[in-house]
């Protein structure tokens, strides 16, 4: 057993012929700290989901752990630790129960299981917690406890299913530092899914972009960056109205626009240069942005450009 | 490193220890379907009584052979809760991380199954005291009452594992509420409220000759009004229970591996 993940062109295809995952392949080393990042029905959650052993493929090939998912998935199991997009948490039993539970599943006796929820439950702050109903806990503290039952048996690999989405911004920085501390400390491989473009830089090592159920950039964040990165124009508007007449201005072939409600963004090599022009369309029209700023490559833009691409039929389809 | 696969046993008595804490943490949902069932036992034998005077029933106790009926219908509550308590695993996203245990898919499905059965089983023990107290005999004395309750258990882990295997299919309350609306088929195409030799439709005869429930309600009623003088409707009964419990126990456990999957 060890903490790789080798995954050879895998297709699943649902009911419908809803084709959620279309040929992807990708290796994690161990240890390393891997980021899925992609909008909302990219196929994130199908990945993990057929990662997992809670989904078979329609074809490819899965390995977890050393492990061939589809042949020994109870070995699978027993290597990896999931925390899904949806929390796994009866509200009926208290969180000391539910880790000493969880510990009970995963083979540790009696005993051994009321010391490692204690452990559990210091490491994520529950402690004092422990005995109340889970299903009175705070969205947070249901998170923080999800991870704790997903660390019951120290996994080698980590699957964190968007691990942070709908939490405010304490719980989310004390999310980020236990995986970190888990990957750092503990050598555990992660498997990251998020739509935060923040959150795959922040913490990940290396980064794939999914869009549409297929891979369409993968590199370390600052590699992204660096080959995919424009200077972005983001202009904003008051009202919406004025943001979409802006858009129709200044939108060519020359370089990629992009409205999100009143914010018009522009990616282009060279920002400075089209600066001027993008001011004299605006201008013939009339049309006055509240706020209008250069910026340099963020991951963000590199999000909008790639996933932009694809529906353009710049990279697929 | 601590992991290691748990064994069956261990595994299914933990999850049915869970399975059992989360019902008796919810009485609102028990209390009433204790209540139903015995409210059952009050009205047959208020209402139907009189018809024991019948030649057919050979001076046997209405109350008696009205029992079963009411015992079998409790299992819509009892056991059938079981199915329920799954499709709430599934809202919480509980049962997916079940799916991630080492534990066998069996194991899984067997905790609300057992817990289901159980509580039919205290059911059905309540219904025989009220009975007890409404005038009941049985002749099969003690051992009679405990044969009972051994097809009460049989017949619970059967509809449970139906009702849980239903759930996962279904895995929505509404859908997996009307999957146990074949419990009125089963209930009423039988020798419900008159011996098969009554019953005057041929349909009927024909449907309740095919029904399990006719053979339970026959090796119940053999041994509450007759004793063990003839003990093939016994075992026949006995028989088509393990019958029914093979079949609803492995639809369950074939259910969980695809209940999360979507194709």
């Amino acid at each position: 057993m060890n903490g790789t993940i080798h995954v050879e062109n895998i297709e699943k295809t649902f009911k419908g012929d809803v084709r959620a995952v279309r040929g992807v392949s990708f290796d994690v080393a161990d240890g390393e700290f891997f980021a899925f990042l992609g909008p909302n029905g990219a196929g994130k959650s199908t990945t993990v989901q057929l990662l997992t052993t809670l989904l078979k493929p329609t074809s490819g090939k899965l390995e977890v752990a050393g492990y061939d998912v589809n042949k020994d998935p109870e070995k699978v199991r027993l290597s990896i630790g999931v925390a899904l997009q949806e929390t796994g948490i009866d509200p009926d039993l208290k969180g000391r129960e539910l880790l000493e539970f969880q510990a009970r599943l995963f083979g540790f006796s009696k005993k051994e299981a009321k010391k490692r929820a204690e452990e559990l439950l210091e490491l994520v702050g529950l402690t004092e917690d422990a005995d109340r109903l889970s299903g009175k806990y705070s969205g947070g503290m249901r998170r923080r406890l999800d991870l704790a039952m997903t660390l019951v048996h120290q996994p080698k690999i980590l699957f964190l299913d968007e691990p942070t989405t709908g939490l405010d911004p304490a719980n989310r920085k004390a999310i980020w530092r236990e995986i970190k501390r888990l990957n750092k400390e503990e050598g555990t491989t992660i498997f990251l899914t998020t739509q935060y473009l923040e959150e795959a830089d922040q913490l990940a090592d290396r980064i794939s972009i999914i869009n549409k159920g297929q891979i369409v950039a993968t590199g370390t964040p600052a590699e992204l960056k660096r080959t995919l990165g424009l200077d972005a124009i983001v202009l904003q508007f008051d009202e919406e109205e004025e943001a979409i007449s802006a858009y129709d201005a200044v939108a060519t072939d020359e370089y990629q626009t992009e409205r999100v409600k009143n914010d018009v963004t522009i990616l282009a090599e060279n920002g400075t240069s089209i600066l001027a022009d993008v001011i004299r369309k605006l201008d013939e029209r009339n049309l006055h942005p509240a706020q209008l700023n250069v910026k340099p490559p963020s991951l963000d833009d590199v999000f909008i450009q790639v996933t932009n691409e694809q529906k353009e039929g710049g990279l697929n389809e | 490193m601590n992991k290691q696969q748990g064994n069956f046993f261990s595994d299914t008595l933990v999850m049915t220890k869970r399975s059992i804490v989360t019902i008796l943490r919810n009485p609102l949902i028990f209390i009433p379907n204790l209540a139903i069932s015995m409210f059952f036992l009050f009205v047959y034998e208020a209402g139907l009584s009189g018809i024991a005077n019948l030649p057919a029933f050979e001076g046997a106790n209405y109350l008696a052979f009205i029992l079963p009926v009411s015992i079998v219908s409790a299992a819509i509550g009892g056991a059938g809760g079981a199915g329920q308590a799954l499709v709430k695993d599934l809202d919480n996203g509980f049962f997916s991380r079940l799916l991630l245990t080492p534990s066998s898919r069996l194991a899984i499905v067997l905790g609300p199954i057992i817990a289901g059965m159980l509580q039919l089983v205290i059911q059905a023990g309540l219904i025989i005291c009220v009975g007890f107290f409404l005038g009941l005999e049985v002749a099969g004395g003690a051992l009679g009452v405990v044969v009972v309750l051994l097809l009460t258990l049989g017949w619970g882990l059967a509809f449970a594992g139906y009702s849980v295997g239903v759930a996962l299919r279904a895995k929505n309350a509404q859908s997996a509420q009307a999957g146990t609306f074949i419990f009125f088929p089963l209930i009423f195409l039988s020798t419900t409220f008159v011996p098969y030799e009554l019953i005057d439709a041929a349909w009927l005869k024909v449907a309740a000759s095919i029904n399990p429930v006719t053979y339970l309600f026959e090796a119940m009623r053999t041994v509450l009004i007759d004793g063990f003088t003839d003990t093939w409707p016994i075992v026949l009964g006995f028989l088509v229970i393990a019958g029914l419990c093979a079949i609803t126990i492995t639809f369950s456990a074939v259910s969980a591996k695809k209940a999360v999957s979507t194709d």
